[in-house]
This record gives structure tokens, C-alpha cells and sequence, in this order.
């Protein structure tokens, strides 16, 4: 009975799930077809062609301070042929999402992460959308892409001709760039094309890899200012270059850690450059200066703003999806002098004569603005007959646009009829606005039927397994009461943003209480101690070791929002003292190697045969390390050895001889083991059915230590090198663990406890931003969404998974139904955060905070829960109790 | 106080197990003693209250200035109202357990019946303000080191807030040993029960213990992202220190808990489970 309930509860969870994401993720209703210029209308074009370079992850800051290497692009600020701005990417700060915001002005929903992740995707494609490229195409331009093969994906057919490079192999630093360099000087030759595109990856590898502050950044920062330099001179030089707009940009920032998706300062503030020499008229800017907020440089605009301010000054229509407001610094380009007669909106049946190109712009911009929010607001009226012009723009939402509305109609209908009404222009602006804001907080719409759908059958897989988790849990008072507790709290927790972001302080501050219980736990089992056993592994002596080491882990990275940048193991005392993390590596090594040797079962001498795995991987961190992170070298023994060391063998090459050399150590153990000689039980004949394969690990015990010790190796290859000697405190921790005589629901509390702890120890946290992509191509050679996907969960869920399968090394043979536990707790912790998601849907951080917390809890619940401990769940737990 | 997931045994009490171990202490039987040990908790979370504000401005001040007055009251409390150790121990076993079944009719024994004169005797006195200043002496000694190290492992900057650390933690060995240390003075049996959490509940275990939790739940307010003053490290632990010793001391009082002990009553099942397997 429990057993069916648990595998039901199970099914349940990710019907559950997909369910609430479905109507979590919705896809937004978007007016389809291109705009259309009114023949009569158009403000002259200012540029014919356009050369668009994106720098991918280009912070403001590394364009317009001090430490900049753009020192070319500060000479042109200060001749005013560059206006400068610093352009906000809203969360997600993602590439694909946020190069929807700038090529169709629109705010992109939260669905395009995972698309962004799951590039195969082609229902993301803006094939059949709106933008100022195929607005350009549609002028019969040619377009030409050069750069991050996202583009290709988002416009499939778009471009004439195209080199793409892959976005995730972030480990390369040059080559990505210098495939889009080379095209550079050829097509600034050739006059066929309108739109010029390039994307550089090289900055943001940079950043995933070694952070803003890393060596190789100003270097790339120089690498990029001469790729400026290049074509702004082609600019000054060409005949067929004489109206061309050039715009450098980034698609979003990178926060201190080097990473980005989430929405701190750093993330959300890329650069952005118009320029021409056409612009020297308008007057030049200091140039390095320093910020006047937290990044923000000179003036802050939408990243949304650039498809009409684009449109505006390429002449043709604003994209029909827009959000944008066209950016008014650059209104100056027509001058006032021409006058022209508007046959107003057609509805309206007014005739406007208003003036000047400036004007005409902004009207266009807001009557595009208007076409948006109509769509989107279908109820509510812009007819000025219906609504009474209002003075004060103070009213907000969708009755300040109509208000602001109201006034642009007033304005325009009672002004001089031969020259613009001076209020005009800022009324405009203000109806843009007010549009804009309107619509970005507006910008998706959920499903309630479908969260409440999914949200009651995830509670309906908890109450499954609710009973055996009630009989479990009274049956041993404290642990059970700990675990009730711990579930009410984590749910309540969920509500509270602050908590989401911190979560690792929860985890932290429940380990620290559930070491104390495992303390008074042992004092009273042994009431009777004599000295001798004070040092011994199960003395107060080892619990203090314990403490000491989870103190350890608490401290090994900070993670969060709130004390992120604040001193800690990982970072700050390895960068000062690196003879120490290499000394620690090194032990943590001989740890692994030591282990595979003992638990391998192999005759002899050939048991020397397992530390090869150990040699190539402790090899393998020296090489990626010397490859990625050098400054980890710096002036330490290794530092001499690599410079001798005759490098022949390519990170891939050698990622995949440790993986082969893992598995080949692994086989005969497996297989040297008795033939599923006593497979019996109530999952057998599962196991027989679904998991054929299994029925070889489960023999014995002690092929469960040697899958453990190589587990050990591989996980340690899967993560950063700085986070490698956690798994020496892991070792300790355990082995004071197993020899606590702990009961089986107590082994179950402690693991799921070390689960979470350890995942925000090696430095996760519920932001997009912490996903660590470093380790995600170990032996990759091409892209391959699946592989890339496993690499990339083992080594964010390295510790979660190293618990999951110690877990069963602790655990005492006895009736204690683990899987119920797990599956209750998770189905729980699913419910709370969809939940909160779901009350919380219009809060202002739904998008920053309690979505990325919910794609988190979706990882927890599939790959961790059901792929990792279940697996574990079914695969050992015969053995254990045969 | 119960609902407390690091000593849920406190919802699943027991009876004391008669171990020859020591007994609960009971407050003194005097009305001086009775009436100051219901007004000492109170004046300590005012003494608190009156030092939060520059304890929010400068911690390190604060904690500094409220040293002595907390260290004044708790001998006071200890003077007045607390056995001290070995001399009444005889005596008060006795009387505690007569008011540990029904406390009522003690405390209407000492306000009907014949008052005791030797409150006011010198002599007392001083044989109460030795051990107290013993206590007070091994409470700065021994104890604060003790509990800064607990602090720093259950999370406290281990290499910022020295000086945060070292006061907080005095002031939470004031609050929790000095009791302790004079009416159990370094008895062994009764420190390896501390050490276990396997004291009975009276006033002075129960504070101590209040102490640990309510530091321990204090820790709750400081990952918010208020941007408040008081969220600042050693602020709201203490605060919950405070809170948690009243608390505690009432709770451990009262007659449905006085003399229970928190019991990990899981072993017995667990080992024959095992053998049965």
C-alpha cells in the first residue's frame, strides 16, 4: 500500500508540474504581420544601413569608466560622434530573451530562460514577429550575421550571409571572436548589405569563467575597442559607409561573480553606443566618468527603447510589438523647419496640423504604443469622447495612458494650426511613458485554472505518501517532529522573497540546530562514558568535528543577494593563499584515490589499477585549472610544474580518458559481484521490468562502495576546483556520521539536510545568475543539448548527489520507508513554492525571485528527487536490506 | 517555546526517572524570594529594552554598558532567591519536592506562617555573595570562552565581530551560567546533564535553556532584507537570548513542567529493531 502510494505520489509530482507551468509560462498574444508606414507620414530617414555589434555581457562600466580598454569609444563620447547610455535588461538577464527586448522592443517573457537553455527550441523563433530587421528586409535590405549562432535561431532565413559560433562553450576566450574579426574588414568592403550584425562572446566567457575582475578582461576590453576603431574609421573613410548608424551594445551585464540572468545592478545595466560622425553636431560628453547610481552612466534608457529609436532613425515602421520609446536625444537630428499636416487618427476624424519631424516621430512611437495597449487591453476605451482629460499625470496604470491620452488628443486638436503646440512633444513623451510602464508590468498573464490544476494535484502526491509519513514520523518522536517542523517552516519560508534569495541561511541555521540534536542525541544514548572513547570517532570530540566542519561549509562560498560579495573560503582566502587550496586538493585526491583502491574489487596488484582514474582526474583539475583560472597558479609549486609539463592532450580529450578510466575501474566490480543471486522483494520485479540493468548493482553491498568511491571522482571532476576540498569534509562528516548509530529516519533527516546545505555550500542560490556552466563540457566535443544538460545538473547538484548516495552507506538495515520521506518532503516544498507563486503573481519581484525559485524547485523535484534519489532509492535499497 | 524542532522532546515529557542525580532547585522559600523571582525576568528584559537603542547605534557600546547591569541584577537574583551550592542543598531537596507536587500551599506557608529573620543576617549574606561572585568569577572564566565558540559554530563571524562575539557571549553566560555555577557549583553529575540537555526543569535550567533557543530563533530576523540597524549580528540574537530567559524561566515553573526532563526517547525501539533485522 505505501509502497503504491509512493510510486503514484511520484507520477503525480511532475504531472503536477507540468501542469502549473503551463499555465505559469504562458505565451504572450502578439499582434502578428509588419507595420506599415502611412505613405504621408514618415519623418525622413536620418541612416540608410545600420552596423550592429553586440558585446555579449558588456556592463556599462566596462565602456565608460575609468578601468575601461574602449579607450577609441571614449575619444568618440568626447567628440560627441558616440552618445552613450546605459541601456536596462529587466530579468531575465538572459541572451535570447534579452535579444528579443532589443530587436522587437517587447518585454520577453520568462518561458524564453528555459528556451534559452533548450536553444533546439524553435517555437521561439521571431520568424514570424515583427522587427527592425524584418522591417529592414521587408525594405529589401540585405542582412549579414556575424557571431552568437542565437541569432540564427531566433531568424531563421533572415540573413543573407552568416558565420555562427556557439554561445556555451564558455571555456574558449579568443576563438569565438576572432571567427566573427575576420569577417569584419570584408563585409565593411562590400556595399549589398543594410544591416550589419555581429555578436561577440568572448567578454561574457570571460565572466563565466573568471569574473569582471579577471586579467583577460581589459585585454578582450582592447580586443573590442580595435573592432570599433576599425569600423568607425571604415565610417569616416567609405563613400558607401556615409549614412550608416553604428550601434555597440551589450544584451545584458554580469554581476561581481562574473555570472548573470538574475537582476542585481551589475546584470541589468549593459552599455549602450549610437554612432556616427553625423552626431558630432549634437555635441560631445566627458568621457571616463563616474556613475550616478549603482552602473548607471550618463543617461538610463529601456533596452526596449532601441528597436524604435532604430526604426525611427533607419525610417522605417516601429516594430508593431514594441514597448519601446524612442529615445529623445536624438529628436535633434531633424531640424525644426519643415512642417507637415497630420489627417490625425483615422478614427477620430480630426485634422491635426502639427508640426516638425520631431513631433512626427513621437506621434508615430505613441500611436504604436496605442495600437499595443488596445490589444492588450481590449476593455478599455481611447476614444477622447469617453474619457475626461485629466490634469495630473499622477494616475497610473491603464487609467494614466488613457488620461495621458486624453491630453495628447486635447493638445493636438486645440493647438495653432500652422506650428507645433509647445506642450506637444512632452505630452507625447509622457503618454509613451506611461504606455511603456503600463505594459511592461502587464507583460504576461497567467493561467489561474491551470496553477490552481497543478498546484492541487502536487498537494494530492503529498497527501499520498501522507500517511507512511505520519507513520514514520511517530513512530521516533523528535526526528519526526524536526522533520514536521522543518517542512512547515521551509513552506511558510517560501512566501517571504527575502528567504527565497537567502535560502541557504535557512538550511544553514536548520543544520546547525540538527547537529545540536545529533549531539544531545549521543549524550544521552551513552550515559555511561569512560575517557578513553572522548576522542574516539563517536565521542563529543567528533560531534565537534562535525559542527566544526559544517561551520566550514557555511562559510566555503557566500551565495544569496544580501552577503554575497562578503570574504569567503572559495574566493577570498584561496586567491590569498594558494599553497593552501593546492595542498588541499591534493589531500582531497589522495581521499579519492585511497578510496577507489580500497573499494575496488579487484585481485591484488591490480588494485593499483584503480588510482589511475584518481591520477588522470587530479591531472585533469591541474590542466583545466592552468587552462581557466590561472590566477589559482600564481607563484605556487604547481605553477613551475605546469610551465614543464609538455601539454599534448586537449581539456576534452582528457575530461573523457578520466570518464573512461572511471568506468572501466567500475565494471569489474560490478560484474565480478554474484548474479542478481537474491533479488527479491517487492521491487523486484519493478527493477526486472523497468530497470533490467540494475539487477547487477544490487547484489551486494560492496558494489554500492565502489560505484560510491568512483561517484566520489566524478563528481569532483564535475565541480570548480576551489569547491573540490568540500568533498574531504564531506568524507569526515561521514565517517563521524556512520559511527553515530543513527536510526534510519534520523540517517534520512541528516542526508536531506546536507542535500540542500551542500547545494548552496558549493555556491548555488535560487538566482538564474548561479547556474555554474563551467564544468558542462568536460569531454564535450559538440554541442549536444542532452549531454550538456546532465554534465550541467551533476555539477550544480554535486553535493545533493554525493548525499544521496551516501545516504545509503549510513543508512541501518531496517523497515524505514525513505522514498515516502523524500518524496512527502519534496511534494511539500513543490507546493509551497507554487503557492507562493501563484498568491504572489502580481508582486513586484514574481519574476526576479519566486519564478527562478520555482524553475530551482522544478530541478529538485524531477532530475534531484525522482533521477537521483529515487534511482538510488531502488537501485541500492535491495542491497541493503537482502 | 514547544513547538521548537531542536528539543522537541519537550512535548513528549516525561516523569522524572528517579536517578540519584540532583534535584530541580527550588526558589528560596522567603516572599522576598518569590516576589523578586517573578519580578527579576521582567527587569531584565527592561534592563534590555533600556539599552536596545544604543545597542542598535554601537553594538560593541551597547553590549558593553549593559555588562554590568546585567552581571548586578543576575547576582542580585541569585542573592536573593537561589540555594547556593552545597550549603542548603540539604534542605532544599526536601522542600523542593513538596512544592514541586503542590506549590501552593508552600507559598501560602511563607506568607501566613512564621517569617524567617535570617534574610536580613550578615552572615547569610555573605555566605551567598561568595558563591556568587565564585559563580560570576567561572562564569567570565570558563563559560564565556565556551559560549563564544558556540556562537562562531553556530554561525557567527569567525573573522569580523571579534569583540560582538566575546560580549555577546558573556552576556549569554551571565544570563545562563552564573545560576548554574552557584547553585550547582562544578557537581559533576549535574554538568554532564547540562552538557546532555538532561537537566529536570526548574527556574534556573529552564532559563539557561530558554537562552540557547531563543538565541538560536534570534538568528531567524537577520537574512531580511530590511536594511534595519537592528538586524546586525549580535542584535537580534540577543534580544532572543533575552526573551528566550524569561520565557524559560517561567515555563520551567510552572507545575505541569517543573521537574520533567527532555527525553530522546527513540533508543529503546531503534535497538530492537535492529536485532530483530
Amino acid at each position: 500500500m505505501g509502497f503504491y502510494a509512493t510510486v503514484i505520489a511520484n507520477l503525480l509530482i511532475p504531472v503536477g508540474i507540468l501542469v502549473f507551468s503551463s499555465g505559469f509560462f504562458p505565451y504572450k498574444p502578439l499582434i502578428p504581420g509588419l507595420a506599415t508606414l502611412e505613405t504621408d507620414d514618415a519623418a525622413p530617414a536620418i541612416f540608410d544601413k545600420v552596423i550592429f555589434m553586440v558585446v555579449d555581457a558588456l556592463r556599462s562600466d566596462f565602456v565608460y569608466s575609468n578601468e575601461s580598454g574602449f579607450q577609441f569609444t571614449q575619444s568618440l563620447i568626447r567628440s560627441g560622434a558616440a552618445l552613450p547610455f546605459t541601456a536596462y535588461a529587466g530579468s531575465p538577464t538572459v541572451t535570447m530573451p534579452r535579444l528579443k527586448a532589443i530587436t522587437t522592443g517587447s518585454v520577453p517573457s520568462f518561458l524564453d530562460v528555459i528556451l534559452n537553455i533548450a536553444e533546439s527550441d524553435t517555437s521561439s523563433t521571431l520568424a514570424y514577429q515583427d522587427t527592425w530587421l524584418a522591417q529592414l528586409k521587408a525594405t529589401g535590405g540585405r542582412l549579414v550575421m556575424y557571431g552568437d549562432d542565437t541569432w540564427l535561431k531566433l531568424f531563421p532565413g533572415m540573413f543573407d550571409r552568416a558565420d555562427g559560433t556557439t554561445s556555451f562553450f564558455v571555456s574558449d576566450f579568443t576563438e569565438v571572436d576572432q571567427n566573427v574579426t575576420r569577417h569584419v574588414s570584408d563585409e565593411l568592403a562590400q556595399d549589398d548589405w543594410s544591416a550589419f550584425i555581429m555578436h561577440y562572446l568572448g567578454l561574457d566567457h570571460i565572466g563565466h569563467k573568471a569574473g569582471p575582475k579577471s586579467p583577460f578582461m581589459v585585454p578582450k576590453q582592447h580586443e573590442m575597442d580595435d573592432v570599433v576603431n576599425e569600423i568607425y574609421t571604415a565610417l569616416q573613410r567609405e563613400q558607401h559607409l556615409q549614412s550608416t548608424l553604428f550601434v555597440l551594445c551589450g544584451d545584458h551585464g554580469m554581476n561581481e561573480a562574473g555570472n548573470h540572468g538574475g537582476s542585481s545592478a551589475g546584470e541589468t545595466s549593459p552599455a549602450l553606443l549610437f554612432m556616427s560622425p553625423k552626431f558630432e553636431t549634437l555635441g560631445g560628453r566627458e568621457s571616463p566618468v563616474e556613475p550616478s547610481g549603482d552602473m548607471a552612466y550618463y543617461k538610463t534608457v529601456e533596452q526596449a527603447d532601441i528597436a524604435p529609436t532604430l526604426a525611427g532613425l533607419l525610417g522605417v515602421p516601429i516594430p508593431l510589438n514594441s514597448l519601446g520609446v524612442f529615445i529623445p536625444d536624438f529628436l535633434g537630428m531633424w531640424n525644426q523647419s519643415m512642417y507637415w499636416s497630420l489627417k490625425g487618427h483615422s478614427g477620430l476624424g480630426l485634422t491635426l496640423a502639427i508640426g516638425s519631424h520631431q513631433i512626427r516621430i513621437q506621434y508615430q512611437n505613441a500611436k504604436q504604443l496605442l495600437n499595443t495597449l488596445t490589444t492588450t487591453f481590449p476593455g478599455s476605451s481611447f476614444d477622447p469622447a469617453s474619457i475626461a482629460p485629466c490634469e495630473s499625470g499622477a494616475a497610473s496604470g491603464i487609467e494614466g495612458a488613457q488620461c495621458a491620452w486624453a491630453r495628447v488628443q486635447h493638445i493636438l486638436a486645440d493647438g495653432p494650426k500652422t506650428y507645433p503646440h509647445p506642450a506637444a512633444g512632452p505630452a507625447l513623451a509622457q503618454f509613451s511613458k506611461t504606455a511603456q510602464d503600463v505594459m511592461s508590468r502587464t507583460a504576461s498573464n497567467y493561467d489561474v485554472s491551470r496553477l490552481g490544476l497543478g498546484l492541487l494535484i502536487t498537494a494530492l502526491a503529498a497527501l499520498f505518501v501522507l500517511p507512511t509519513t505520519v507513520r514514520e514520523c511517530t513512530r521516533r518522536g523528535p526526528p519526526g517532529l524536526f522533520l514536521t517542523m522543518m517542512v512547515i517552516a521551509y513552506g511558510v519560508m517560501m512566501f517571504a522573497s527575502s528567504y527565497v534569495e537567502e535560502e541557504q541561511q535557512f538550511w544553514y541555521w536548520i543544520c546547525s540546530g540538527w547537529v545540536f540534536y545529533l549531539y544531545i542525541k549521543s549524550q544521552s544514548a551513552r550515559p555511561g562514558r569512560t575517557r578513553s572513547d572522548i576522542v574516539s570517532w563517536s565521542g563529543p570530540c567528533s560531534i565537534l568535528l562535525l559542527a566544526i566542519c559544517q561551520r566550514l561549509l557555511r562559510r566555503w562560498n557566500q551565495t544569496g543577494q544580501k552577503f554575497a560579495a562578503e570574504p569567503d573560503i572559495a574566493h577570498t582566502f584561496f586567491g590569498r593563499h594558494p599553497e593552501i587550496f593546492w595542498a588541499l586538493l591534493a589531500l582531497t585526491y589522495l581521499d579519492a584515490g585511497h578510496g577507489l583502491v580500497r573499494n575496488m574489487r579487484l585481485p591484488g596488484p591490480y588494485k593499483l589499477g584503480a588510482l589511475v582514474p584518481a591520477v588522470l582526474a587530479f591531472t585533469f583539475k591541474v590542466h583545466f585549472v592552468a587552462s581557466e583560472s590561472p590566477e589559482l597558479l600564481d607563484g605556487t609549486f604547481i605553477s613551475h610544474i605546469v610551465k614543464e609539463w609538455p601539454y599534448t592532450m586537449s581539456l576534452v580529450l582528457h575530461a573523457r580518458l578520466v570518464f573512461y578510466a572511471l568506468a572501466i575501474v567500475t565494471l569489474p566490480a560490478l560484474l565480478g559481484s554474484k548474479f542478481c543471486s537474491s533479488v527479491q522483494g517487492r521491487l523486484s520485479l519493478l527493477k526486472y521490468h523497468l530497470l533490467p540493468w540494475s539487477a547487477w548493482l544490487i547484489t551486494d553491498t560492496a558494489p554500492h562502495e565502489s560505484i560510491h568511491a568512483a561517484l566520489h571522482v566524478f563528481l569532483m571532476t564535475q565541480s570548480r576546483a576551489t569547491n573540490i576540498p568540500l568533498f574531504l569534509l564531506f568524507r569526515v562528516t561521514a565517517r563521524i556520521l556512520s559511527s553515530m548509530d543513527l536510526t534510519g529516519i534520523e540517517v534520512t533527516i541528516t542526508t536531506m539536510i546536507f542535500q540542500y546545505m551542500t547545494f548552496f555550500a558549493f555556491g548555488g542560490s535560487n538566482a538564474i545568475s548561479s547556474v555554474d556552466l563551467a564544468s558542462a563540457y568536460n569531454g564535450v566535443g559538440s554541442y549536444n543539448v542532452g549531454l550538456v544538460g546532465v554534465l550541467t545538473f551533476v555539477s550544480n547538484w554535486a553535493g545533493p548527489i554525493w548525499w544521496a548516495s551516501q545516504s545509503h552507506r549510513l543508512r541501518p538495515r531496517g523497515v524505514h520507508n525513505a522514498a515516502a520521506l523524500l518524496t512527502f518532503h519534496v511534494a511539500m516544498s513543490t507546493v509551497s513554492v507554487m503557492a507562493a507563486c501563484t498568491a504572489l503573481r502580481t508582486h513586484l519581484f514574481i519574476w526576479t525571485v519566486f519564478s527562478p525559485k520555482y524553475l530551482y524547485s522544478m530541478a529538485w523535484a524531477i532530475p534531484n528527487h525522482v533521477a537521483v534519489n529515487l534511482l538510488a532509492e531502488v537501485v541500492f535499497s535491495q542491497g541493503q536490506a537482502s | 517555546m514547544a513547538s521548537d524542532p531542536s528539543s522537541p522532546g519537550q512535548s513528549t515529557p516525561q516523569t522524572p526517572t528517579e536517578k540519584p542525580s540532583t534535584p530541580p532547585v527550588n526558589i528560596l522559600s522567603s516572599p522576598v524570594s518569590r516576589v523578586y523571582s517573578i519580578i527579576h525576568p521582567a527587569l531584565l528584559l527592561a534592563l534590555g529594552a533600556a539599552h536596545f537603542e544604543t545597542l542598535v547605534a554601537n553594538p560593541t557600546k551597547g553590549l558593553l554598558n549593559s555588562l554590568p547591569w546585567l552581571t548586578l541584577s543576575q547576582i542580585l537574583y541569585v542573592v536573593i532567591c537561589l540555594p547556593p551550592a552545597g550549603s542548603t542543598e540539604t534542605t532544599a531537596p526536601a522542600d523542593g519536592k513538596s512544592s514541586s507536587r503542590s506549590p501552593g500551599p508552600a507559598s501560602r506557608h511563607g506568607k501566613h506562617g512564621k517569617r524567617k529573620q535570617h534574610v536580613n543576617s550578615w552572615t547569610c549574606i555573605w555566605s551567598r555573595l561568595l558563591p556568587a561572585f565564585l559563580a560570576l568569577a567561572l562564569t567570565f572564566a570558563l563559560a564565556t570562552p565556551a559560549l563564544a565558540a558556540l556562537l562562531v559554530l553556530f554561525g557567527a563571524p569567525l573573522t569580523t565581530h571579534n569583540i560582538e562575539t566575546i560580549l555577546g557571549a558573556a552576556h549569554l553566560a551571565v544570563l545562563s551560567a552564573t545560576a548554574l555555577i552557584y547553585t550547582h557549583g562544578l557537581d559533576r553529575s549535574v554538568w554532564n546533564e547540562v552538557w546532555g540537555i538532561a537537566r529536570p526543569a526548574d527556574a534556573v535550567w529552564g532559563s539557561a535553556l530558554g537562552t540557547g533557543l531563543g538565541a538560536w530563533f534570534g538568528a531567524i530576523p537577520i537574512p531580511l532584507d530590511w536594511d534595519r540597524p537592528w538586524q546586525a549580528f549580535p542584535i537580534t540574537i540577543l534580544t532572543g537570548a533575552y526573551i528566550g530567559y524569561a520565557v524559560g524561566s517561567f515555563v520551567a515553573r510552572t507545575p505541569f513542567v517543573f521537574g520533567k526532563r527532555i527525553i530522546f526517547a527513540a533508543e529503546d525501539v531503534d535497538d530492537a529493531e535492529k536485532k530483530s533485522n
